[in-house]
């Protein structure tokens, strides 16, 4: 090792060490802990599979609130990706005061999460929130009741995390500033009209950051928990009971920290397999500039 | 170059030993500061205690603790708060999981007493008391001197108590023809009641609803239910008066429309603020407990309201409420346990008690302080300390899966309430899970 090769561990060993701490070791020991019994006060004692097969035996909120992570990951991702882009090209457009409005979708994305929900509290009270207000005017006799409601809570949720699209549409918005505008001129000498070259240009310059979100939007969404914790603690009837909130209280109601370590390895092999399937995947649909098919 | 390189080398040992000794200060600094007190030479022992109250509250157990500093020479209490607002104390979970408690901590719920005392990591105070000539059953209300007793040992003592009464409206129930000097006294006249004050507006919704009831957990008990037998050991879920009491629950639902009644429910301010429902009059009765008497007041002072116990059905429990709160513990791991108990000995005295609740207006869990004149004054508080001091006033039963049980059967009242599942059959599944569950914890804590 040369002095200098030291010297660089040394100056990265406070991030070293912090990782080896505080991330390398809680993730081996949360492994061991998914195999024991253990209330995180007594010892903790081996039990081998138990935990696991209780989880798919046994739990029926286990199953219960993987379906409705599932229902973020699969209805409220996409919708979320796609009001971002949606977003960033508008907002990509040479007109005048284009910087206010950039501030103005962003600004939703950096309020703290807390805030938000308490906030959407308000706008989604079935009585007199102004979303429903809204609806009301718009001629909707009956609109949701959202949070108090199963089969619209989660809906929701989903609308809530719309507004702060503006986490994502910057990243769209860098990536559509880097498209090179010769070839929306090459198009359009070619006759290609806006929807061809948003189809045939815009699409897959942008695939590789929208591969990004979409990862990026995967990982968040299985670990959905701080809106339903201070929103509506999972329910009415379970109906936001998330796996993360369903870990937590495992863990922080039942002392049950062995049970909730083996929740959140098979949350993790979960989303591995997720991403690994979104990544083979990628290939066919990512295209990465001075790449040629 | 070579000058450079040296120079870099030196630079580089500098900051290696510089960061070795930031890494090993931040690591020792908070565990000397956390956890037990130190005694300082000479001095007082210093002792530290945890409290989850806040505010208000926590201002005036200020002024008891100062009070015990002054008037107590060898111990010196330094509290710190650890309010937290979705009300677990995960710090308090971490804390004895890591072994840095402090000396004494109120911030352990009255239904995680179990949990902590059967996993060891509480003091038992019961020669603490008998040296200090103490006598709990004559002392504290019974619901209270039960519920700090596990496996036939004191875990922990406290200094309120709360009794859950119905809060009525009295100028509501004259107008819906009821008389306001005779409120209900059994669950049939609630039920009428409830109806009579219920009022929609032309397109069919709320304008009021007269009662909604809440808490299975102890209506169960008002039906003469009970959730564990002390005798056998077993989980009593689904006994018949537990079932009756959900049944008679979730004939609330053929009352009202409990869609809407969620929608109307979430109107409703936080129900101890200015916009609280009660005070609003959007309901007529308010299923509450003493502490209510100082925000009515402060909130609603022309609101002309009354109180009655739980009413109950034939054969069931009268004047039945909870009890129980914040308990005072003293973890196994603290090294000043004497210091700890002349605190904790002081705080649980007739004086401190009756000051602390008569200033945030909660029930004395010890009767001595309920006999205090200002609680004698107040009607409400002799009302209230009469129903905590009688034969059904239940705390937290005596298992290690309270906190889970207790929290399942929250999910069972809503899983019947707004989601018209069977009383009999969710309780009957609450029976199994929860028996199955207190065996396995019981195994778990003989290893």
């Amino acid at each position: 090792m040369t002095r200098n090769q030291r010297n660089g561990l040394l100056f990265a060993s406070p991030w070293l060490i912090g990782f080896a701490v505080f991330v390398a070791y809680p993730i081996c020991a949360s492994l061991f802990y998914s195999f024991c019994a253990w209330d995180a006060i007594r010892a903790p004692h081996w039990v081998g599979l138990q935990n696991y097969q209780r989880l798919f035996t046994e739990d029926d909120l286990f199953w219960k609130s993987l379906g409705n992570t599932m229902f973020m990951v699969i209805v409220g991702l996409p919708l979320g990706l796609a009001a971002s882009l949606g977003i960033a090209l508008l907002l990509n457009q040479k007109l005048r005061g284009m910087a206010f409005y950039r501030t103005l979708y962003y600004l939703p994305s950096i309020t703290p999460v807390i805030a938000s929900s308490i906030l959407w509290l308000w706008l989604l009270n079935p009585e007199i929130g102004l979303v429903n207000i809204a609806l009301m005017k718009a001629g909707i006799t009956h609109p949701p009741a959202w949070l108090t409601d199963p089969a619209w809570s989660k809906p929701a949720l989903v609308l809530m995390g719309l507004w702060g699209a503006g986490g994502g549409m910057v990243i769209y918005l860098a990536a559509l500033q880097d498209v090179p505008t010769p070839l929306y001129e090459a198009a359009s000498l070619d006759g290609a009209n806006i929807l061809q070259q948003f189809r045939h240009v815009t699409l897959p310059m942008l695939s590789p950051v929208i591969l990004f979100n979409l990862i990026m939007g995967l990982i968040g969404s299985f670990q959905y928990f701080t809106q339903a914790y201070v929103m509506t603690n999972g329910g009415p009837e379970d109906s936001t009971t998330f796996y993360a909130l369903h870990l937590f209280n495992r863990a922080f109601l039942d002392f049950k920290m062995g049970y909730a370590s083996a929740m959140a390895w098979v949350l993790f092999v979960i989303t591995l397999a997720c991403a690994f399937l979104v990544f083979r995947s990628s290939a066919r649909w990512v295209y990465y500039g001075g790449e040629t098919r | 170059m070579r000058g450079d390189r040296l120079a870099t080398v030196s630079t580089g040992k500098r900051v290696w030993r510089t960061l070795v000794r930031s890494l090993a200060l931040s690591l020792t600094l908070p565990l000397a500061l956390a956890g037990c007190g130190f005694a300082r030479q000479g001095g007082p022992t210093e002792i530290v205690y945890w409290t989850g109250w806040s505010g208000h509250e926590l201002e005036v157990l200020q002024g008891l603790v100062d009070e015990f500093n002054r008037t107590h020479s060898d111990v010196h209490v330094r509290m710190l708060t650890q309010f937290n607002t979705t009300g677990s104390y995960q710090k308090v979970r971490i804390a004895f999981a890591g072994g840095a408690t402090p000396d004494v901590m109120s911030t352990v719920w009255d239904y995680e007493l179990a949990a902590y005392a059967k996993r060891g990591v509480l003091e038992p105070l019961d020669g603490y008391l008998a040296k200090s000539g103490r006598d709990l059953d004559r002392e504290y209300t019974p619901g209270v001197a039960k519920m700090v007793r596990v496996d036939g040992r004191v875990w922990g003592l406290t200094i309120t108590t709360n009794t859950i009464f119905i809060a009525y409206n009295k100028a509501l129930y004259r107008q819906a023809g009821l008389n306001p000097d005779s409120p209900p006294t059994t669950t049939d006249e609630l039920d009428r009641a409830a109806l009579a004050c219920t009022q929609y507006d032309s397109s069919g919704r709320f304008v009021r609803y007269g009662f909604l009831p809440s808490s299975l957990s102890l209506w169960a008990y008002v039906f003469g239910g009970r959730w564990y037998d002390d005798l056998t050991g077993a989980v009593t879920a689904n006994d018949p008066a537990n079932v009756a009491a959900l049944t008679w629950m979730a004939s609330y639902r053929k009352r009202y429309d409990l869609r809407r009644v969620q929608a109307f429910q979430s109107t409703f301010g936080g129900e101890s603020t200015a916009n609280g429902p009660f005070f609003m009059g959007k309901i007529a009765m308010w299923q509450t407990g003493e502490w209510s008497e100082e925000f009515i007041r402060r909130y609603a002072p022309t609101l002309e309201w009354g109180w009655f116990a739980l009413p109950a059905p034939p054969g069931g429990r009268r004047n039945t409420t909870s009890a129980g709160g914040s308990v005072f513990v003293i973890p196994a791991a603290c090294r000043h346990k004497a210091a700890a108990w002349e605190f904790l000995n002081w705080m649980t005295s007739a004086k401190p008690v009756a000051e602390f609740c008569w200033s945030i207006k909660n029930v004395p869990p010890l009767i001595a302080s309920g006999r205090d004149p200002r609680f004698q004054r107040d009607p409400l508080f002799r009302f209230a300390i009469g129903i905590q001091r009688g034969p059904n006033a239940f705390g937290a039963p005596p298992i290690a899966i309270w906190p889970t049980y207790r929290h399942e059967i929250d999910r069972v009242e809503e899983s019947v309430m707004f989601g018209g599942a069977d009383p009999k059959a969710q309780l009957d599944r609450l029976q199994a899970n929860m028996t199955r569950e207190l065996s396995r914890t019981r195994e778990e804590l003989r290893q």
